[in-house]
């Protein structure tokens, strides 16, 4: 009876074993359900976040740096470029063919980025183009679909106005690298400071990184922007460079090897600092090619070398100031003592010339100081001794860096009695003494030190801390150097007959601007040993000389003359007659200083037959 | 007297009042659950995939209406045709079939276009069924009885499984052999097939396509490919797990709205659900699967004949089977096989076929008197 089939109960036991089996699963199931949703929820939040929420760093826009009124030195710009992360291209090889094509690669360039392609990791973008032009952008825009991994974007460049100008003071940005990453940690953006000011203000100028979270489809595309926090813009500073002045400055020097630097003498304030040969530092922010930067590198006059702090030389005649000083403050001499000078000097069996063959006759110190008479300071030299000479020196700052905010700087050298035997394990020799009294020999200083020593001269005997910034609270107040304000008048004096005075060794560089004068030293350095029978044959002049072989050309001055505001200091290497060549220099940027500063020049404040009537000059 | 003739006084009305509403409501809601995430998915629209899901629901839901007026002597007569002509069908697909990602299993008919294979499950139940019918106990575990069962399911399977559609074909083989099980067959043949299919499983290894032994390897290790084939699993869990206790609410799923899910509309689609809806709203959905699949067994086991007892119990275990295995899948407790989520995924077929299995359930539920031969 097919009605009562189930009487067994067999199927009914059966349809409860399936049952039991499908609680079981559902049961399963549902603790899975659990599991996922409950346990282990936060943790699959976070993912789906992960896949919806894509973080891109914003990088600030760079600070811009601007000249001491607000002209433009390093400014931003757009620039078009082209990235390729190699881990998404499909087919490297095809790709990079036809990136060459549009961009207009040589193949030498790819080469090296299939080197580095091969070395970096594969997930990270590599740089195939920078400054790319607008019609290639828009042709691989176009291309896009075709080229996995290449990335076309538009980035921040920067700009360099005045170019070779303020080189070496503004400095250059570069790509970052791998070495910036492990001295600096995280940077934003695609370049950091490498030399001057923009390396020096790095973090300051560099401000902090935005964040872009955007929400995200499952194929990359945007779909909505979420939070957006914009970041920081670097700070934009201004430097205390008066960037008509600087110009000014660069283009005087140009042609030469040397550097000029011209400071405010109470803030330390830079006005003008130039080096000269320069580079652009434009070409340095695009990246520059290997082979420019070793050929500058190695270069005979070191383009890339910022010889106002990283120059060294004999300050020359420049020294005398203060072995004077130091004689003075001694009580040794009094300004009025005089000394025969016959051109030669003798000590100790050994002949010390004076520039002057004829020599200077008797000369008390302002004559002295006035004519640069080695003569005298050989004589006062060793009266004073070197010991004093040295304390002197290291007063005025010599043999440490000044402290100017631009790293590199060098100290110079101050020699002395415990330096001498420190490196070359001898004693001091009083021979030593003799020719350091006229600022050769061991002594070297760069041209910031020698600014800054005139600046002290002028100031009433504070050295300040020259600074790249335009004047600012955290400007360390000049220290004085607790001189007599009577030696000072004293050296003052002697420096300002030796531009004004028709015996002076720079009487041809005078000027006068609204009763103005400027007062100064030349420096004459001489790079080479003059020999016995040269001195009698005569002394070979500088333009018969090799270019290295010749004298270095030295000045050093402040303007007003009768109430100070400016130190300059001009070196040229191997330019001749600190007289001839860097004092007109320093006239010339001087003149241009004290008109900009709102004085009319005089139209006529030295007679034309003055300034032609230059007497011979050396040392 | 034949039912349809108690029809025919008793009029539709009555005839309505007359079926086991609970099992047709629960469907009814399965179907609106559905179009709820359909219409979620596709951002908040009824179009492209809701509004058609809604109309396949109403559609289907007439269907069953209509299956369960017909006489249960219908259906047991027409079991054994009604087989062979899906049976034809599946042999049709093998030879005009069109191809479709890679598997053959569409039919185009012109106006639309069927998958056999989800068919025959519902007409292999109804052939085991008729075919175990009335069978004495003592015939039913004869090793003559068996081998005609086998081949009744292994020949289907065999066809599917060369389409190539390994999940519909799996879904063939365990609802028929529910059937075979409940019948009553003795359980050391069930042991004995066990043990064949665990020491045949390096051979049907062997003989696997690609693309299923890599399914079957990124099921044991979805990190094994996490852009590709277990792209779904990892998708599908982060989808599920994110949704947390109660979920980010209709339409506001990241995971679905943002496109990381695949296939979302069909067998994914609860993944979906438990990312809007949370803990609570995927434990509901479960509770209802599991109240409609007890109201399946229960009218089972209130079935008099062996015919409607075994037909009605398969139909049952062949939709929790669905969902169950359809639930491992997106939940990563089971390979991905292509298993849509009854009455809820998005699908004509498949669609088609569960609710015509309720159309013979509720028919067979109002005849449980109706005559049938011995």
């Amino acid at each position: 009876m097919s009605l009562f089939e189930n009487e067994s109960g067999l199927f009914s036991r059966r349809l409860f074993a399936l049952g039991g089996m499908q609680v079981s699963l559902f049961a399963l199931l549902a603790g899975r359900l659990q599991y996922l949703q409950i346990s282990q929820s936060d943790s699959y939040a976070t993912l789906a976040e992960a896949n919806r929420v894509n973080i891109s760093e914003l990088s600030p826009a760079r600070g811009l740096i601007t000249d001491r009124d607000g002209a433009l030195l390093a400014d931003n710009d757009r620039k078009l470029l082209v990235e390729l992360v190699p881990e998404q291209a499909k087919d490297l090889d095809n790709t990079l063919a036809e990136l060459q094509e549009h961009l207009g690669l040589s193949n030498a360039r790819v080469r090296e980025l299939r080197r580095r392609i091969k070395r970096g990791p594969s997930f990270k973008a590599i740089p195939i183009a920078e400054d790319v032009d607008w019609d290639a952008f828009a042709a691989i825009n176009l291309r896009l679909p075709f080229l996995p991994g290449v990335s076309p974007r538009i980035g921040e460049k920067r700009i360099y106005p005045e170019g070779e100008a303020v080189a070496h003071v503004v400095g250059y940005v570069g790509d970052k690298t791998a070495a910036d990453l492990r001295r600096m940690g995280r940077i934003v953006g695609d370049t950091v400071g490498r030399s001057g000011v923009e390396r020096e203000f790095e973090l300051d100028l560099r401000g902090t990184a935005g964040v872009r979270h955007v929400e995200v489809n499952a194929r990359g595309r945007t779909v909505r922007e979420l939070e957006t926090n914009p970041g920081q813009p670097g700070q934009s500073m201004a430097l205390s460079i008066d960037v008509e002045l600087q110009r000014l400055v660069s283009q005087r020097l140009a042609g030469h090897s040397g550097s000029a630097v011209v400071m405010d003498i109470e803030t330390g304030e830079l006005l003008a600092m130039a080096s000269v040969p320069s580079f652009d530092p434009n070409d340095f922010s695009r990246g520059v090619d290997t082979r420019t930067w070793e050929k500058m590198l190695v270069a005979e006059r070191k383009p890339l070398l910022n010889k106002a702090i990283r120059g060294q030389y004999s300050p020359g005649s420049t020294f005398k100031m203060l072995v004077a000083l130091a004689a003075l403050e001694a009580g040794l001499v009094s300004a009025d003592d005089k000394v025969t000078c016959s051109g030669v000097y003798h000590f100790s069996g050994e002949m010390f010339h004076c520039w002057r063959e004829e020599g200077h006759g008797p000369v008390n110190m302002l004559q002295a100081i006035e004519r640069s008479c080695d003569t005298y300071f050989y004589d006062l030299a060793l009266k004073v001794g070197i010991n004093r000479i040295e304390a002197m020196a290291r007063r005025f700052g010599f043999g440490a860096p000044t402290g100017i905010n631009l790293t590199g700087e060098k100290s110079g050298t101050v020699p002395g009695r415990d330096w001498k035997r420190a490196n070359y394990d001898t004693g001091w020799r009083s021979g030593e003494t003799v020719i350091t009294g006229i600022g050769q020999g061991y002594l070297l200083t760069t041209p910031l030190q020698l600014a800054v020593m005139t600046a002290a001269l002028a100031n009433g005997g504070k050295r300040v801390t020259p600074t790249l910034v335009r004047a600012q609270e955290t400007t360390s107040p000049p220290e004085p150097l607790g001189l007599a304000p009577e030696h000072l008048e004293v050296v003052q004096q002697g420096m300002y007959r030796a531009v004004n005075k028709p015996d002076g060794t720079a009487y041809a560089s005078s000027l006068l601007i609204d009763g103005q004068r400027m007062s100064g030293k030349t420096g004459t350095v001489q790079v080479r040993r003059i020999s016995l029978t040269e001195r009698e044959e005569g002394v070979i002049p500088n333009s018969e000389l090799d270019w290295h072989l010749r004298d270095h050309a030295l000045f050093v001055g402040y303007v007003p003359h009768n109430a100070p505001r400016y130190a300059i200091c001009v070196v040229i290497e191997h330019g001749g007659g600190g007289g001839q060549v860097a004092a007109p220099m320093a006239r010339d940027i001087m003149v241009a200083l004290l008109r900009s500063q709102g004085q009319k020049p005089a139209a006529d404040g030295q007679p034309q037959a003055m300034r032609s009537s230059t007497p011979g000059e050396r040392s | 007297m034949s039912y349809q003739s108690q029809m025919n006084r008793a009029g539709w009305v009555e005839h309505f009042n007359d079926m086991h509403k609970p099992l047709f409501v629960c469907v009814g809601l399965l179907g609106l659950i559905g179009v709820m995430v359909l219409y979620s998915v596709a951002g908040g629209d009824f179009s492209p995939w809701a509004w058609r899901h809604g109309v396949r629901i109403i559609g289907g839901l007439g269907l069953i209406y209509a299956l369960s007026t017909i006489e249960l002597r219908s259906f047991y007569v027409m079991a054994y045709p009604l087989f062979g002509a899906v049976f034809a069908l599946l042999v049709g697909v093998e030879i005009f079939g069109t191809k479709n990602m890679g598997a053959q299993r569409w039919l185009d008919l012109g106006f639309v276009r069927l998958q056999p294979s989800e068919f025959m499950r519902l007409a292999l139940v109804l052939a085991l069924a008729r075919f175990y019918h009335g069978m004495h106990q003592n015939h039913v575990s004869h090793p003559l009885n068996l081998i005609a069962s086998v081949a009744m399911i292994a020949a289907p399977c065999l066809l599917v499984l060369n389409q190539p559609d390994l999940g519909t074909s799996i879904m063939i083989a365990v609802t028929g052999l529910s059937v075979v099980f409940l019948a009553g067959v003795d359980l050391r043949y069930f042991m004995a097939g066990t043990l064949t299919i665990i020491a045949a499983i390096p051979v049907v290894w062997q003989n696997m396509l690609t693309y299923q032994k890599e399914r079957v390897l990124v099921f044991l290790n979805p990190e094994r490919d996490p852009l590709g084939a277990g792209y779904h699993i990892i998708q599908s869990k982060i989808g599920i797990g994110s949704g947390g206790v109660f979920g980010k609410g209709l339409a506001q799923g990241t995971q679905n709205q943002l496109n990381f899910l695949p296939e979302r509309h069909t067998d994914f689609i609860f993944s979906n659900y438990a990312e809007e809806m949370g803990f609570f709203g995927s434990l509901a959905l479960l509770v209802l699967f599991i109240l409609t699949l007890f109201l399946i067994f229960r009218i089972a086991n209130q079935m008099r004949h062996s015919f409607s007892r075994l037909a009605v119990a398969s139909m049952g275990f062949s939709i929790s089977i669905y969902v169950i295995v359809n639930l491992a899948m997106v939940m990563g407790l089971a390979p991905v096989v292509g298993v849509p989520l009854p009455f809820v995924s998005y699908g004509g077929t498949s669609l088609l076929t569960f609710m015509a299995s309720i159309g013979v359930i509720l028919a067979m539920e109002r005849q449980t008197m109706a005559d049938l031969p011995k």
